[in-house]
């Protein structure tokens, strides 16, 4: 306990720097600035925020990414209540709410309480991570190369059990990744793979160019095709901020239980906020007293599940920071954000660069306390910012992921790389394959390539070797059952399809 | 399957409707996909002894692709899928464009006899942005250009002063 907190201070001591404060504000702001820009979410939001973070020392950067992050999912949350149109998944359930609140004029309760809810799951799963960081970590030492290789074998299936949308197409989204990650350098022998001979891809394929193609461009492409006259934005001045007393207590049970389901699917591999969100949501619906005032503006329908993701989010970090493996598309970001910089995601950071650790857990906290300190207040800018059409927007935003992608390594090939994964989400997204389980699989592929070539020379070519080691088995166990469940219904479905002929 | 009989009732040969395109083509693409990755590897050792040779891996995984491709494809050949949905053209196609000419212009390019030389930072943003909105049906001349040039401004501002990356701003440096 007194290593817990002197672990703590050391973060505050890093965190609380003046320097480090105006990152993290820094970050909070410009990533709410992204983010309440419509369907732009969080994924897109830091990638495209990512190279203004490389001129900074590695814990400003950190810090300042992580305050984008929340930054972005505020924003998104907003836009969620404002406007109607989810940002990413995370929001897609406060919407219901959210917006309908926002039309009967509480706009301002609404956008506090979410705020509200998300600090309060901010605190506690702050002090989840860092409880949970030093056991995980030692834990992390008794894996060795088969249950790594096992562990994010785990982790994908969770993706793919958690894509909307058919299991199959979300294997081959990460098959696809996997491969492509695999262009470039072999990591032992240094042999060109797949590279056409092209000396550009010699070095494979940059992380931040498939995210901003998969995720910026294809996203805009996409708004094109529909109408923007559609947007529905709720027009008048946004008065009172603060919620009544009864809305306090009203959400106070929701935010309680949003954080407590939140924190732990946050931890679970493969996109745990968007699961938490929605099972806050269910569950809040499910155990209140009278259900059918849901969806017609409830405010525990906002606050149960703007917490549960933000403490997701937050508990998502834990295996990141712990066994340095990344649970969902935005801590890819970060393990590239990461490497960047030179630091190697995993236990060792903890144990060798403490006051990266500590400064970047405790740096989230301050992250979700200057959300509400500083960036609630200034939601009018926000909403201005709704106004600007979508026709003046996404140029803008095209020219600064041009930008953004050239000024990382000045290379116009990987700017071409972008526009050429642009067009390949438009295509997948016609196709209904989802483009998350491929840039999780794209990140974990190296390092699960390596783990499984190293099991495979320990055990000397055995392939059992990840049913035969206890915990490997363990894990492997999981994934098949979890793949299980989630075909049955899908082939189900199909049978019956079948027998009605 | 009662499918071969309803489309020769229809006056067709025996032959398969697809039911699926949706997930049909995506298979295909997705074997495609797996063939090509399987081609580009195929000069790469493979296993030694127990050791993973630089081209196992990827085959490896190539293969599973090209099974689990089949499926899609499999499953959109038997079962009633979604159709094909529908693309556009001129938001993509000017979208990219713009990038493209970004990236082109910003370094200047070589593609044997035509060349142009490194334009810089305000040129490339300013074209990139002006050729990018032309993907929006709603787009105005006098506010677009003004847009553009204030974006180029904020960008100048944010890239080069703020964050001091090295950019080359003009054509004459």
């Amino acid at each position: 306990m007194s290593e817990l907190l002197a672990n703590l201070a050391l973060g505050f001591s890093v965190a609380a720097h003046p320097y480090n404060l105006g990152f993290c504000l820094l970050g909070a702001l410009v990533g709410t600035l992204v983010g309440v820009l419509p369907g732009i979410g969080t994924v897109a939001t830091v990638a495209m925020l990512l190279p203004i973070t490389f001129g900074l020392p590695p814990v400003g950067a950190l810090i300042m990414l992580a305050g984008i992050y929340y930054g972005a999912q505020y924003g998104g949350s907003t836009t969620s209540v404002l406007v109607n149109i989810p940002g990413e998944a995370t929001s897609v359930v406060t919407c219901l709410d959210g917006h309908q609140m926002a039309r009967q004029g509480r706009a301002g309760p609404a956008l506090s309480i979410a705020a509200i809810g998300s600090f309060f799951a901010g605190c506690v799963s702050t002090v989840l991570v860092a409880a949970l960081g030093t056991p995980l970590t030692s834990l992390a030492l008794l894996f060795g190369p088969a249950e790594y290789f096992s562990l994010m074998v785990l982790g994908l299936i969770f993706a793919v059990v958690l894509a909307k949308g058919s299991v199959l197409n979300a294997i081959a989204m990460i098959l696809s990744g996997l491969l492509l990650s695999m262009v470039g350098s072999d990591l032992e022998t240094g042999a060109g793979r797949m590279t056409f001979d092209i000396a550009e891809l010699s070095d494979g394929i940059g992380f931040t160019n498939v995210a901003m193609g998969l995720f910026g461009f294809a996203e805009i492409v996409r708004n094109l095709e529909m109408s923007q006259e559609s947007r529905d934005l709720v027009k008048g001045k946004i008065k009172g901020l603060m919620p009544t007393r009864q809305d306090l207590i009203d959400s106070s049970g929701a935010i309680a239980r949003g954080t407590i389901l939140g924190s732990l699917l946050g931890i679970l591999p493969g996109g745990g906020a968007v699961v938490a969100s929605f099972a806050a949501y269910t569950f809040e619906k499910r155990i209140s007293k009278n259900p059918e005032r849901f969806g017609r503006g409830a405010i525990e329908g906002v606050a149960a599940p703007e917490s549960a993701n933000n403490a997701a989010a937050q508990t998502s970090f834990i295996p990141l920071l712990t066994l340095g493996i990344p649970p969902n598309a935005v801590m890819a970001l970060m393990v590239g954000a990461m490497t960047i910089h030179g630091i190697v995601p995993g236990p060792q950071v903890m144990t060798k660069q403490p006051e990266l650790f500590w400064g970047m857990v405790t740096s989230m906290w301050l992250g979700n306390l200057m959300l509400i300190v500083i960036n609630l207040p200034l939601v009018g800018i926000w909403v201005s910012l709704l106004r600007v059409p979508y026709r003046l927007l996404y140029p803008s935003i095209i020219v600064f992921c041009c930008i953004g992608i050239y000024s990382i390594n000045n290379s116009p090939t990987d700017v071409v790389i972008a526009a050429v994964f642009g067009l390949v989400g438009y295509w997948l997204n016609k196709h209904d394959f989802e483009p998350a389980p491929l840039v999780l699989a794209f990140v974990l592929g190296p390092l699960m390539e390596e783990n499984l070539r190293r099991a495979m020379l320990i055990a000397r070519g055995d392939a059992t070797v990840f049913l035969t080691r206890p915990i490997s088995a363990g894990l492997i166990a999981i994934a098949v059952g979890l793949l299980i469940i989630a075909a049955l219904p899908m082939i189900r479905k199909r049978r019956e399809e079948v027998f009605v002929e | 399957m009662s499918e071969g009989a309803k489309t020769s009732a229809n006056g067709g040969g025996f032959r398969f409707k697809v039911r699926g395109p949706r997930d049909f083509y995506g298979g295909l693409v997705l074997i495609a996909l797996a063939i090509l990755a399987i081609w580009a590897s195929g000069d790469l050792p493979g296993m030694h002894g127990f050791a993973f040779g630089p081209g196992t891996a990827p085959r490896l995984f190539a293969g599973l692709l090209a099974v689990i491709g089949a499926l899609v494809a499999l499953s959109g050949l038997l079962f009633d899928g979604p159709p094909l949905a529908s693309y556009a053209i001129r938001g993509p196609a000017w979208v990219i464009l713009g990038i493209l000419a970004f990236a082109v212009m910003i370094r200047g390019f070589t593609l044997g006899p035509i060349g142009i030389p490194p334009l810089g930072l305000v040129p490339s943003t300013f074209a990139a942005f002006m050729i990018s909105i032309y993907g929006s049906s709603e787009m105005r001349w006098l506010e677009s250009l003004i847009a553009a040039a204030a974006m180029t401004a904020f960008c100048v501002g944010l890239f080069v002063y703020l964050l001091q990356l090295p950019f080359q701003l003009w054509p004459w440096v």
